[in-house]
């Protein structure tokens, strides 16, 4: 089980000391089920720090706010940035490492294990306890979570209400971490891929169906950009303003997509925040595959490995050239 | 009478090697089927995903992208970094249900002009029965 | 004119209603959103709130002002492209939305009327549906001087009564329509307006979330300018565009010209939505941007709506639907963060 009080007590610590400049972590909401960032400045404040299933966020993308504040100082203070991180998180903190888009030196890094669980999928959750409400939720004894609602205490398997991505999870604990916090346990996944199976089964005019219709739904609002750690563009290629008509909306998601090859760690984030509920975490997930299939290439867990697309190896395939 | 179907093609050609290609192709007056618009880039590699997208979502109802053999480009490594990441729109192309005939790629040296008519012939051949291309055409 | 509908009657009326364009909220997977029904069949009012307000039917996103062109000729024709006169009905509105639409029109109307929002605007009739229970968690129109039965906007206004609609008329639009099924609808009786009356009592009472001393903020809005309030509330703002994309009184628009053909020349000048969350929305061409920062764009949201929008037009710019709380990715709540400038510095 992940102590809390561990979490704590070291946050506390390197803010007394004076190691980071402040700590990215979650607080309870005043409202609603998710923990909302946190931003640390004091060590008695390191006492609002929360962790539980309900801790979604991918906090790494507040490493690219951090940074364009830091170019804008004359002075800049040179300390690292404090930052709580699950295992798809600090894979993202790799992929910027291996991009040379922040130093190893720039971020303190508290990793916590999520063991045999994850987070949940709050619309899981929601159908499961059809129409009620819940409060809090907070992880079990036995791989299972605690939800209060406003008629009690009820239990759920994990499984049942794990996020998609959990249930294909590569990192269960941190890749890369300055204090571990949770055990390093090991979680056998059969598939990784297996959430692409209903899409890629369906036959191409079927295929295209599905993607047209979802992707017509897209008001621009480029949430999904907007929470990707790996957006960090300052001006985004694909930002053309006019082109909210289909078929334009697809070439700001594919170009997105293509984009995030060989980057895209899989945090789920962009399908999370999307207010009209477009599955665009399928593209990356696809691309995903690929990277995998082609090239034996998997995101994150190296900084030091040259990046997908900007490394090729004499046996890349070419059947499909003429 | 109708029309016969007339696919366009819009064909990115590495200007060392493939363009070069096509130059000699037309310059040794061999016939080819005039649906292709080339657009000269300095290296395979340097084609962009926009670009591609941007083409289909123009009207073409084919994309080619034609680079140097391995161990050929001018630049060393290009056409290795384009193998890779044509690849991958391929097969993202493939995964949202386009055609996969619509989208090729070909390594053409400056030498073989005849291999350029050929490509062209084939990609004409194979685009006729799809016809054009709606799906990724804007509409507006 | 006040009248009841049984509820199996309903597709009835709209089955008469044929010669409009009819926009119901449809659900699609988990969400609703506003789409025409060609089938009467398929119009449900089981429904909470839709993601996209109805401003988008009569402010779409995306909008051709004029076309132009040159021929042979040389000479630029540029022809105005006015949306078609097409009567539409949209039921389903939610007050909220519908006082929304009072706002947009104070923006829309005044000294000049743009007659691309207002050709759909008087040729659309809105349909309202009293909130019996809050659609959000998050709803709080009662802090800004709405209701969950409030007309303001609406045309008419249905209350589910359990087997049937009581519908209100407010307007000569809203009569018509009534008219237009006259035997399917009854003229209410006394036990149809006692539990009326008890159902609007009742909802006000279950409109959870409040902003307490509301009329507070804007005065205090007034001197915050210069401080450094926004730079901590802005934190964890992720400058996405969802808050006002989804915002049934937002308005800002964009407007470019999109060239298809340069010859002849062939294009069309398009307003778009804007968003005042995006890095670059007030960037100028000389490069310098007024409000580079998330803090100096969160506190123009706030302000916007709460100072500017109260001075100019007395209305609060926001009726209380509760959208950018419940779908703000990483959870800013404009309740929290007005209550907060409220009370800041005591």
């Amino acid at each position: 089980m992940v102590n809390l009080e561990e979490l704590k007590k070291e946050a506390s610590q390197i803010l007394k000391e004076g190691k980071v400049k402040y700590i990215i972590g979650f607080q309870r909401s005043s409202n609603g089920l998710l923990p909302v960032p946190a931003f640390i400045k004091d060590p008695e404040d390191a006492d609002k720090l929360v962790w539980d299933p309900a801790c979604v966020y991918n906090l790494t993308l507040f490493l690219r706010d951090e940074k364009r504040k830091k170019e804008k100082e004359k002075e800049p203070d040179e300390r690292p940035v404090g930052i709580i991180v699950k295992g798809c998180d600090s894979r993202a903190i790799n992929v910027l490492l291996q991009e040379e888009f922040i130093k190893r030196e720039d971020v303190y890094v508290l990793g916590i294990s999520c063991e045999n669980t994850g987070v949940l999928d709050e619309k899981k959750l929601a159908k499961k306890l059809k129409g009620k409400k819940a409060k809090r939720v907070e992880f079990g004894a036995k791989d299972d979570f605690v939800i209060t609602t406003e008629d009690g205490q009820v239990k759920i398997a994990a499984q049942e209400v794990l996020a998609e991505r959990c249930l294909e999870c590569k990192a269960h604990f941190p890749v890369i971490y300055d204090v571990l916090i949770g055990e390093k346990t090991k979680r056998n996944v059969e598939n990784p891929f297996k959430s692409l199976e209903k899409t890629e089964s369906l036959p191409p005019e079927e295929r295209w169906k599905f993607w047209k219709e979802q992707i017509e739904k897209c008001i621009r609002c480029y949430a999904c950009r907007s929470v990707c750690p790996m957006c960090y563009c300052d001006e985004c290629v694909a930002d053309t303003i006019n082109f909210v008509v289909t078929p334009e909306n697809f070439v700001y998601h594919f170009v997105r997509a293509i984009h995030l090859a060989g980057r895209c760690i899989d945090c789920g984030e962009c399908e999370r925040v999307c207010p009209l509920d477009i599955p665009v975490r399928f593209l990356n997930k696809k691309l995903e595959k690929e990277a995998k299939e082609l090239f034996d290439y998997e995101a994150g867990f190296d900084p030091e490995k040259p990046s997908l697309v900007s490394s090729f190896k004499d046996e890349d395939p070419e059947d499909f050239i003429r | 009478m109708a029309e016969e179907f007339e696919p366009k093609i819009v064909a990115f050609l590495c200007k060392w090697c493939s363009s070069a290609g096509s130059d000699l192709a037309g310059v040794s007056r061999m016939e080819y089927p005039s649906n292709v618009i080339p657009i000269t880039v300095m290296c395979s590699g340097s084609v962009s995903p926009l670009y591609i997208f941007s083409a289909f979502n123009k009207g073409a109802d084919g994309v080619l992208v034609s680079g140097c053999h391995p161990g050929d480009c001018h630049y060393i490594k290009g056409n290795f970094y384009a193998r890779r990441r044509i690849a991958l729109v391929k097969k993202l192309l493939e995964y949202v249900g386009l055609e996969p005939e619509r989208f090729q790629m070909s390594w053409v040296s400056a030498a073989e002009g005849v291999k350029y008519t050929q490509v062209i012939k084939d990609f004409v051949k194979e685009l006729k029965p799809l016809g054009p291309q709606k799906k990724l055409r804007r509409t507006q | 004119m006040e009248k009841v509908l049984l509820k199996k009657a309903f597709p009835q009326w709209v089955k008469k209603l044929e010669s409009y364009t009819i926009y119901s909220p449809q659900k699609d997977g988990d969400l609703w959103n506003y789409e025409v029904i060609k089938n009467s069949e398929a119009i449900d009012l089981d429904y909470l709130n839709t993601v996209l307000s109805p401003k988008k039917i009569i402010f779409p996103q995306r909008e051709v002002l004029l076309e132009f062109s040159t021929s042979n000729e040389e000479e630029l024709k540029v022809k105005e492209v006015l949306p078609e006169e097409m009567p539409a009905v949209i039921f389903g509105v939610r007050p909220c939305d519908a006082k929304a639409l009072t706002l947009t029109d104070k923006v829309f109307g005044g000294d000049f009327k743009d007659p691309y929002y207002w050709k759909r605007r008087n040729s659309t009739a809105l349909v309202g549906l009293t909130c019996n229970a809050p659609p959000s968690s998050n709803c709080f129109c009662l802090s800004v001087d709405g209701s969950p039965y409030s007309k303001e906007g609406l045309d008419i206004l249905m209350t589910d009564l359990g087997d049937k609609y009581y519908a209100e008329s407010f307007t000569k639009k809203g009569d018509e329509l009534l008219n237009s099924a006259k035997a399917l609808f009854k003229t209410p009786t006394a036990k149809d307006k006692k539990d009326l009356e008890k159902i609007k009592a009742e909802s006000k009472k279950k409109v959870k979330r409040q902003i307490k001393d509301t009329a507070k903020i804007p005065p205090k809005l007034k001197d915050m300018f210069d401080s450094p309030f926004w730079d901590e509330e802005s934190l964890s703002c992720i400058r996405c565009g969802i808050c006002t994309y989804l915002c049934p009184t937002c308005h800002c628009f964009d407007m470019n010209d999109e060239v298809t053909s340069s010859s002849p020349i062939q294009g069309e000048r398009v307003r778009t939505w804007d968003n005042c969350q995006f890095p670059d929305f007030t960037m100028h061409s000389s490069g310098h941007n007024p409000r580079p920062d998330k803090a100096s764009r969160l506190r123009q949201r706030i302000l916007h709506k709460f100072q500017y929008f109260v001075e100019l037009y007395k209305n609060y710019q926001c009726t209380g639907c509760g959208r950018c709380i419940s779908k703000c990715p990483v959870g800013i709540d404009i309740i929290e963060v007005l209550e907060k400038a409220r009370d800041y510095g005591r």
